[in-house]
């Protein structure tokens, strides 16, 4: 560990070089490398978290640079999760960042999701968000839930005790298109909101969005936060006996 | 006797309340007994577009029967990432 690179780190109230070493040991998986995603990935891996994963099969297409500014012009028509994972790895080569060059499917989440200790949806769909939720509480794994449309983004953070995505969202699944337009710095500040969770969850910092939603409206602009709870009739979660990690809330 | 509530829509629900303030919501006038759902539809938001509700900042559902003064927020489903 150099401790230079982490001497912001280190000097923050309450991290030691325990807590740094934590993060080294942590594996944090990264559904998605868009407008979310390239906010969220440069900040764990400067931070130093040991082991990143990057969940993606898309190339990277012009109109994805007005706000995923973890790609340059040249990287047009290139993989995003190898792009991705060549810029972060300049970024900081002591961590391990791992491309997953595929889309999650119901058969392939449990095999990629068990190798890392928290889940962060930088995804730009509801069908996928289902299958994270699903597969993180079977595997009673923690996830950092984001969404973002035109002016607006929000961010909660979910444990496997409880409340889950369908406490909050409901049952309907029907799809639903990605929004036709994002205002790139709400997208990056949304994401830089689940890094901080990440984090803190990792280092054991704080409390944590669990049961609560913060939402970011642009226009008004401001912050406001809601609560949800877990619903005891919820299809998903209602009747399964999670196991709970020992993390602090 | 009527009962005055605040309606508050995000993101893409914008478009269904041209007049919405950007830093408050709309007060509607309902009647006792006027369910969330209810006073969707009488504000001219469709139901169908809703995905999320909260009433006073608490995660509320549809046929929650609403009081005097209650502030409720309602938000499509969001896919954007």
């Amino acid at each position: 560990m150099i401790v230079e690179r982490y001497a912001r780190n280190l000097g923050l109230p309450g991290w030691t070089v325990e807590t740094q070493r934590r993060l080294a040991t942590a594996g944090v998986l990264v559904v998605g490398a868009g407008g979310l995603g390239s906010a969220v990935l440069p900040y764990l891996v400067a931070a130093g978290v040991g082991r990143t994963g990057i969940v993606e099969d898309d190339t990277v297409e012009i109109t994805n640079l007005q706000r995923q500014v973890l790609y340059d012009t040249p990287d047009v028509g290139t993989s995003k999760a190898e792009a991705a994972a060549r810029r972060l790895s300049a970024l900081n080569p002591e961590v391990t960042v791992t491309p997953h060059r595929t889309r999650l499917t119901p058969e392939n989440a449990a095999g990629i999701l068990a190798a890392y200790d928290l889940v962060i949806d930088c995804t730009d769909n509801l069908a996928t968000r289902q299958l994270i939720n699903r597969t993180c509480l079977e595997l009673g794994k923690p996830w950092v839930h984001a969404a973002v449309s035109e002016y607006y983004g929000h961010v909660t953070t979910l444990r496997p005790a409880g409340p889950c995505w369908h406490c909050l969202s409901g049952m309907d699944t029907a799809a639903e298109p990605p929004p036709s337009g994002i205002l790139g710095p709400v997208a990056g500040l949304i994401g830089c909101l689940q890094a901080t969770e990440a984090l803190k969850y990792l280092t054991g910092t704080g409390r944590l969005l669990v049961g609560r939603l913060l939402v970011w409206d642009a226009l008004r602009p401001g912050w406001e936060e809601f609560s949800y709870r877990k619903n005891p009739d919820c299809a998903v979660c209602g009747n399964r006996n999670i196991p709970v990690p020992p993390a602090a809330d | 006797m009527a009962m005055q509530v605040e309606l508050r829509v995000f993101a893409t629900l914008r478009k269904y309340l041209p007049d919405h303030p950007l830093d408050r919501g709309v007060v509607v006038t309902v009647e006792p007994g006027t369910t969330v759902g209810q006073l969707i539809t009488k504000a001219g938001v469709p139901l169908e577009k809703v995905k999320i509700v909260m009433v006073n900042n608490r995660h509320a559902d549809l046929d929650q029967q609403l009081v005097d003064g209650d502030r409720v927020a309602v938000f499509p489903p969001v896919a954007g990432g």
